[in-house]
C-alpha cells in the first residue's frame, strides 16, 4: 500500500520534484555469515546451499561473495512420537568450484521427501558454525489452471488463474513464477515474480489465485507453488519487506532468520509445478 | 526543612483569604463580549485593561471577560491586535454586563491610531510556551501552490519542527506526531492532512485563528503529551451576507456568510476542492491514466444568540481524499481507496452572572478509511475507524479579584474499528474483522489563576483522569514464536473492564514580575495520554490506526519542566523570551522493524516500549507594531528515545532530533496597496537509519544468458545513526490589494518558494548498478524554486 501511496505522490508532484547522485560516508559494517539453503522432493537444480557474506555498502563488488571451502551436510530425520530424531542418511553438499557461481554447494543425489525433517550443519574453515532445520511438507495440488487475453492490447495482456484446495491445517505457500525460463532453470532467484502468503484469510477451501499484472501474449509461465512451515515463512515475508524496502517512507527492515549462526533460512519446500503457454 | 501545621494552616488562610473581597473595598464586576464590529464574531483573547492600575484580562475562547473593579469612575482599554482601541469610561456601582464592539484597523488609520497590538499579556499572564496565530496572519504567509497552510505556519513557532516540505506532521518539544492534540472547534481531528500529508484540512478561509500550547499545559486540557492545537473556525458575519473565496494553483476555496437574524444569528459555510486531477492529466502518460485523485473538504456553522447570558454553536466538518485507480491493461481491476474526517459540535455558552461563565459541548468525531478492490469476478472492501462521543462542561469563575477558577469534566467514549475485510474471491465468500474496541475516557480538573501580591501570580491546577477500555472484547491468545493463534482466548463482556488507568495529573505555572517590562515564569506539567498511533513511518499516513491502552500498553506518560525569562521593549513593542525546558517521557511506543501495521489482529505483539528524553532552549524576539513587524525563533535542542529492543538497548536520536532550528518571519507594509512577507528556515538535517551493509541472496542462474540472479538486501546496524544535510530555505510573498471597498475587495497574493532553490533532502534512495557492479546514492528533493498565484475575493 504504502509503495502505491509513493506512486501517488510521484505522480502528483513528480513534474517539480529532482534528485541528484549525493556522496555518503557510511562505516563499515562487521561481516556476518549469510546462508539460503533450499531444498525439496521434485527438483534437483532447487536443491542447494548458498554460503555468503555481508559486504560494505558502497564495496564496489556486488557479484556473489561466497564462501567455498565450507563443510556443508544435511542430515534427513524422522519424527518419532512427538520428537523429531535426525539420524538418517547424511548428505555432503560440495562447492560447484565454479567462479561464476562461488559459494553454491550442491549435492546431486539428494532428493527431498515429503512430510520429512532435515537439519543443517554448516563449518566453515574459521570455525565458525551455522544450524538450522526445517521440514518438506505436503505438495498442495493445483486442480485448475486457466487463461485468456486482454485483446485490446498490443502487449501485455495475457492473465492466468489456477487453483487448489488448502486442507484444515495451518498452511503457508510461496510461490515463484518463471517467465520463460526454460527446464535448465537453476536457483529460485531466475524467477520474475515471488509471494509468500498463509492460509489466515482462507482456510479449509479452495484456493484461487489469479495474476493482477498481465503477461505478454504468448508468454510461457513456469509455476512453482510450495508449501513451507512457519518460522520459513515468517523468514520470507520478512526478506519480501526487506527486499522492498525504499523511498522516504522506507523504515529499516530485519529479516527474522530461521538458522543459528548467520542470516539466512534453511527451507523445504514442497513443490507443486505447472507449465502454462499463454496464447 | 520541616514545615509545621501552623504554618500550613497560615498559607492556607492566606489562600483562602484571597478569595474574599468582603476584607477589600467595594467592588463591582463588568463583564461581556468583545466583538468584531463588521462582523459581530467574538474577538479571542482581546484584552481589557484598567488605566488607572494597569490591571487587566483577556478575553476567553468564546469571547467573554469579567473583571473585577473598584467601585466608581473607572476607564477601560480594550485592545485586539489589527483593530482599533478603544477607551470605555465606566462609572458603575453595580455589576454590569457590557458589549465591546471594536472596529478593523484600516489601511488609511494605521497611522492615526494605537493598535491593539500592544500588550504586556506576555510579561505578565502565568502562561508560557503559548502562542496564537490569527487567520488573517496565516493567509498572508508564502505559500506553496497558494495553499495558505495552518500548520505549515506553526511550524515558524520556536520549539515546533516540521516533520518536512511534505508534511504537515508537526514535533513539538521532542514529541511524536501523535502526541498533539488536535482540535477543531474542540472536535478531535485524528488526521490532519490531506494528499498524504503536504496541506492541512484546515481550510483557511474558515479559520479565525490559532492557539497552540507547547508546554505550561493548564489542567483544562490534557490527553496527549507533548501540544495542544486549537483551530477556531469563524462564526460568520452577523450583520451582513458575504461571500469570499480564493483560487490558487491546486485547489480552489468558496465561503458564504451571512445573518440569519441581523445582530443575532449566523451562519458560514466553507468549501474547498483540489483540482490536480484535472491539472495533472495532461502531464499522465496513457499507461498511468486510469489514477486519479482529489480531495474536498467543507466547513460548516452557525451561531445565534439566545439572550444576554445564552449562545449556542453548531459546527461541523467533513473532508474526504480519494484516491481511484483503474489499470489501462487488465480491465477488470478496479481499486479505490479513500479517506477522511467527520466533525460536529454543538456548544452551549451561558452566563450564570457576571463571574460565572460555562460552556458545555457535546462533539462527535470520526475518522474513516475506506477501501474496495475489485478484481474479475473477485473483491474485497476494507474499512477501518475510530469514532468518539465527547460531553464536556468547563466552567469559569471569577471567584475575587485576586482569583479566576475553571473546573470542568470531560467524558469521551472512544470506538476503535482496526479494520473489516468483507469480499469474495470468486464464489468463496470472505469476511474478517479485527476486533472492535471500546474504552471510557473521563477527566475532571480543576485550576486557579491566584495574584498572590504585585509581582506573583501562580496558577495550580489539578486534573483527574481515567481511562476504561471495556468489553465486549474476545482477546486471542497468540504464539509468540509462530505468531499463530494458539486457539485459546478471553471473552470479556460489554462493559466489563478490560484495562483501568486511573491517574491524576497536577499542573503548576507561575510569574514573577521583576519589573513593568520583565518578568520569570515557571511550569510543570504532568500528562498521560491513552490513545497511541500505529505508524512506523515519520510521516503520518491514511492507514495508521489509533490504537487505545490496554494490559499490556500502558500510558505514555511525560513530565515538562521549563523555566522562562521574558521581556518586553520599547513599550511593549517588542516582545522577547527565552525558555528552557526538560521533558522525559515514558512507556513510548515504536514497532518493530518490519511490522505489519494493518490488519493485524495481533497488533500489540509487533510494539515495543520504552523511554525517550528532550530538553532544549528556545529564543524568541518579535515585533508587534510599526509598518515593519514579524519574529525571529531559535531553539537549540536534543531528543533522544531509548528502546531495550531496539538498537541494542542504547539509547539513539530520535528521527526529529534537530539542534538548530531557527526561523525569521519579516511583514512590511509597504503602502497602502502592498505588502511584502519574507520567510526564513534553518533546520539540523534528520536523523535517519541508513543501511550500513548489503548481502546478496535468493541466488539464481539465467540459463539464457548464463550470469547469476539475485537480490540485494540491506543490513542495518545503529538506529538514526546518520544525519540528512540541513534543511533550509527563504520564501517571499507579496500580497497586493487590487481593490476594497464596501461592496468588493480583491487581493492577489505572489508567492516564490524557495527563493534560493535549495536542494532539500525529502528522502535519499541507493541504486546497486549491477551492470556497472556499484552503488550510488541519490537525494530526492521536492520542491524547487516555486513562483505561485493565489487570487482572493470578497463581496
Amino acid at each position: 500500500m504504502r509503495s502505491s501511496i509513493l506512486f501517488i505522490i510521484v505522480l502528483v508532484f513528480g513534474f517539480i520534484s529532482c534528485e541528484k547522485e549525493i556522496d555518503i560516508d557510511i562505516p563499515s559494517v562487521k561481516e556476518q555469515l549469510v546462508v539460503e539453503a533450499s531444498i525439496n522432493q521434485r527438483f534437483a537444480s532447487l536443491n542447494y546451499v548458498f554460503i555468503n557474506k555481508t559486504i560494505d555498502y558502497f564495496k564496489p563488488d556486488l557479484s556473489l561473495n561466497g564462501f567455498s571451502n565450507a563443510n556443508v551436510f544435511i542430515t534427513e530425520g524422522s519424527i518419532q512420537g512427538t520428537d523429531t530424531v535426525y539420524n538418517g542418511t547424511r548428505y555432503q553438499f560440495t562447492a560447484i568450484s565454479d567462479s561464476l557461481l562461488p559459494g553454491i554447494y550442491v549435492n546431486p543425489l539428494f532428493m527431498g521427501k515429503e512430510n520429512t525433517p532435515y537439519a543443517l550443519d554448516i563449518t566453515m574453515q574459521d570455525g565458525r558454525k551455522v544450524n538450522g532445520k526445517t521440514f518438506i511438507g505436503k505438495a498442495p495440488f493445483i486442480d485448475s489452471l486457466v487463461h485468456w487475453n486482454e485483446i485490446e492490447n498490443n502487449d501485455t495482456n495475457a492473465f492466468f488463474w489456477m487453483q487448489w484446495f488448502d486442507g484444515p491445517e495451518q498452511n503457508n505457500y510461496r510461490m515463484a513464477l518463471y517467465n520463460n525460463v526454460d527446464s535448465t532453470l537453476f536457483g529460485w532467484g531466475a524467477a520474475q515474480r515471488f509471494y509468500t502468503f498463509d492460509d489466515e484469510l482462507l482456510n479449509n477451501t479452495k484456493r484461487p489465485f489469479r495474476t493482477l499484472r498481465g503477461y505478454d501474449y504468448g508468454d510461457t509461465i513456469n509455476i512453482f507453488l510450495s508449501s513451507v512451515g512457519r518460522k520459513e515463512f515468517l523468514f520470507w515475508q520478512s526478506f519480501g519487506n526487506a527486499a522492498n524496502n525504499g523511498g522516504p517512507f522506507a523504515t529499516p527492515v530485519s529479516v527474522s532468520s530461521n538458522v543459528t549462526g548467520a542470516i539466512g533460512s534453511f527451507t523445504g519446500y514442497a513443490i507443486e509445478n505447472r507449465r502454462i503457454i499463454l496464447r | 526543612m520541616r514545615f509545621s501545621m501552623k504554618y500550613w494552616s497560615l498559607l492556607v488562610f492566606l489562600y483562602l483569604f484571597g478569595f474574599n473581597d468582603s476584607f477589600a473595598q467595594t467592588r463591582v464586576t463588568i463583564s461581556g463580549y468583545v466583538k468584531d464590529s463588521t462582523t459581530g464574531e467574538t474577538l479571542i483573547g482581546a484584552t481589557i485593561k484598567v488605566n488607572k492600575t494597569g490591571k487587566g484580562t483577556a478575553t476567553n475562547q468564546y469571547g467573554f471577560f469579567s473583571l473585577s473593579l473598584e467601585e466608581g469612575e473607572q476607564t477601560l482599554l480594550v485592545s485586539y491586535i489589527g483593530y482599533e482601541s478603544k477607551l470605555l469610561a465606566i462609572k458603575s456601582t453595580n455589576n454590569k454586563n457590557i458589549s465591546v464592539a471594536l472596529s478593523p484597523v484600516g489601511v488609511k488609520a494605521r497611522e492615526l491610531v494605537i493598535t491593539g497590538e500592544r500588550s504586556d499579556k506576555n510579561v505578565r499572564s502565568t502562561e508560557m510556551s503559548r502562542i496564537e496565530i490569527s487567520g488573517e496572519k496565516i493567509k498572508s504567509l508564502p505559500v506553496i501552490f497558494g495553499e495558505p497552510d495552518v500548520l505549515k505556519a506553526i511550524t515558524l513557532l520556536p520549539g515546533i519542527k516540521s516533520g518536512g516540505e511534505a508534511s504537515t506532521g508537526f514535533y513539538v518539544r521532542g514529541g511524536g506526531p501523535d502526541q498533539n492534540l488536535i482540535l477543531m472547534d474542540e472536535a478531535v481531528v485524528y488526521n490532519p492532512s490531506h494528499l498524504f500529508g503536504f496541506l492541512s484540512v484546515f481550510n483557511s478561509d474558515a479559520v479565525k485563528n490559532i492557539d497552540i500550547i507547547k508546554g505550561g499545559m493548564p489542567a483544562n486540557y490534557g490527553g496527549r503529551l507533548s501540544s495542544i492545537l486549537n483551530v477556531n473556525m469563524r462564526e460568520g458575519n452577523n450583520q451582513q451576507y458575504k461571500t469570499s473565496g480564493g483560487i490558487g494553483l491546486i485547489s480552489s476555496r468558496l465561503t458564504f456568510e451571512g445573518p440569519i437574524q441581523k445582530g443575532k444569528s449566523s451562519f458560514l459555510v466553507s468549501t474547498r476542492r483540489t483540482y490536480i486531477d484535472v491539472l495533472a492529466k495532461p502531464f499522465i502518460p496513457a499507461r498511468l491514466a486510469g489514477n486519479s485523485y482529489y480531495f474536498y473538504d467543507m466547513n460548516l456553522k452557525g451561531n445565534v444568540i439566545l439572550g444576554e447570558k445564552d449562545r449556542l454553536f453548531i459546527s461541523g466538518y467533513f473532508g474526504r481524499d480519494i484516491l481511484d485507480y483503474n489499470s489501462p491493461t487488465n480491465r477488470d481491476v478496479y481499486f479505490n481507496f479513500g479517506w477522511g474526517n467527520s466533525t460536529a459540535t454543538a456548544r452551549w455558552n451561558h452566563i450564570f452572572n457576571s463571574k460565572l461563565f460555562v460552556n458545555t459541548s457535546l462533539i462527535f468525531n470520526r475518522y474513516d478509511l475506506f477501501n474496495d478492490f475489485t478484481f474479475g469476478t473477485s473483491g474485497f472492501n476494507v474499512k477501518s475507524s475510530v469514532q468518539d462521543w465527547n460531553l464536556k462542561s468547563d466552567f469559569t469563575w471569577f471567584a475575587a479579584e485576586k482569583h479566576q477558577v475553571k473546573f470542568g469534566m470531560n467524558y469521551t467514549f472512544h470506538t476503535f474499528q482496526p479494520g473489516i475485510l468483507a469480499g469474495a474471491i470468486g464464489s468463496i465468500s470472505v469476511n474478517q474483522t479485527i476486533n472492535k474496541q471500546f474504552a471510557h475516557e473521563y477527566a475532571a480538573y480543576i485550576m486557579d489563576e491566584w495574584q498572590v501580591n504585585q509581582r506573583i501570580t501562580l496558577n495550580l491546577g489539578l486534573r483527574a483522569v481515567a481511562f476504561n477500555l471495556v468489553g465486549p472484547y474476545t482477546q486471542q491468545i497468540f504464539d509468540n514464536d509462530t505468531q499463530l493463534p494458539t486457539g485459546d482466548s478471553k471473552t470479556y463482556k460489554a462493559g466489563e473492564s478490560i484495562a483501568f488507568y486511573p491517574r491524576l495529573e497536577p499542573r503548576a505555572s507561575g510569574t514573577y514580575l521583576i519589573d513593568e517590562q520583565s518578568s520569570v515564569k515557571a511550569s510543570f506539567t504532568q500528562t498521560y495520554q491513552f490513545l497511541h498511533l500505529a505508524t512506523t513511518s515519520g510521516a503520518q499516513f491514511p492507514l495508521d490506526l489509533w490504537v487505545p491502552s490496554s494490559q499490556k500498553v500502558k500510558p505514555q506518560l511525560a513530565y515538562q519542566y521549563a523555566l522562562g525569562y521574558f521581556r518586553n521593549f520599547k513599550q511593549d513593542a517588542y516582545e522577547s523570551s527565552v525558555e528552557v525546558y526538560y521533558k522525559p517521557m515514558l512507556n513510548q511506543i515504536e514497532f518493530k522493524p518490519g511490522a505489519q501495521l494493518f490488519f493485524n489482529q495481533n497488533l500489540e505483539n509487533e510494539m515495543v516500549f520504552g523511554q525517550g528524553l528532550s530538553y532544549g532552549a528556545e529564543f524568541f524576539l518579535k515585533k508587534k507594531t510599526g509598518d515593519l513587524t514579524g519574529w525571529f525563533g531559535y531553539t537549540w535542542s536534543r531528543t533522544t528515545r531509548q528502546f531495550d529492543a531496539l538498537n541494542n538497548g542504547n539509547s539513539y536520536f530520535f528521527r526529529y532530533d534537530r539542534t538548530h532550528d531557527f526561523s525569521l518571519l519579516l511583514s512590511y507594509q509597504i503602502n497602502k496597496k502592498w505588502n511584502a512577507n519574507f520567510v526564513f528556515v534553518y533546520g539540523t538535517g534528520n536523523a535517519v537509519t541508513l543501511p550500513v551493509g548489503r548481502y546478496t541472496y535468493r541466488f539464481g542462474v539465467n540459463t539464457q544468458e548464463q550470469k547469476p540472479e539475485f537480490a540485494i538486501v540491506d543490513v542495518y546496524d545503529k538506529v538514526n545513526d546518520y544525519r540528512l544535510p540541513a534543511y533550509h530555505r527563504a520564501d517571499i510573498s507579496f500580497t497586493y490589494l487590487a481593490k476594497k471597498t464596501d461592496k468588493w475587495e480583491s487581493s492577489w497574493n505572489f508567492s516564490i518558494y524557495n527563493i534560493y532553490n535549495r536542494a532539500n533532502p525529502y528522502f535519499i534512495y541507493f541504486y546497486p548498478d549491477v551492470e556497472l557492479n556499484e552503488v550510488k546514492a541519490f537525494m530526492v528533493y521536492l520542491f524547487p524554486i516555486l513562483p505561485s498565484v493565489q487570487w482572493s475575493f470578497k463581496f
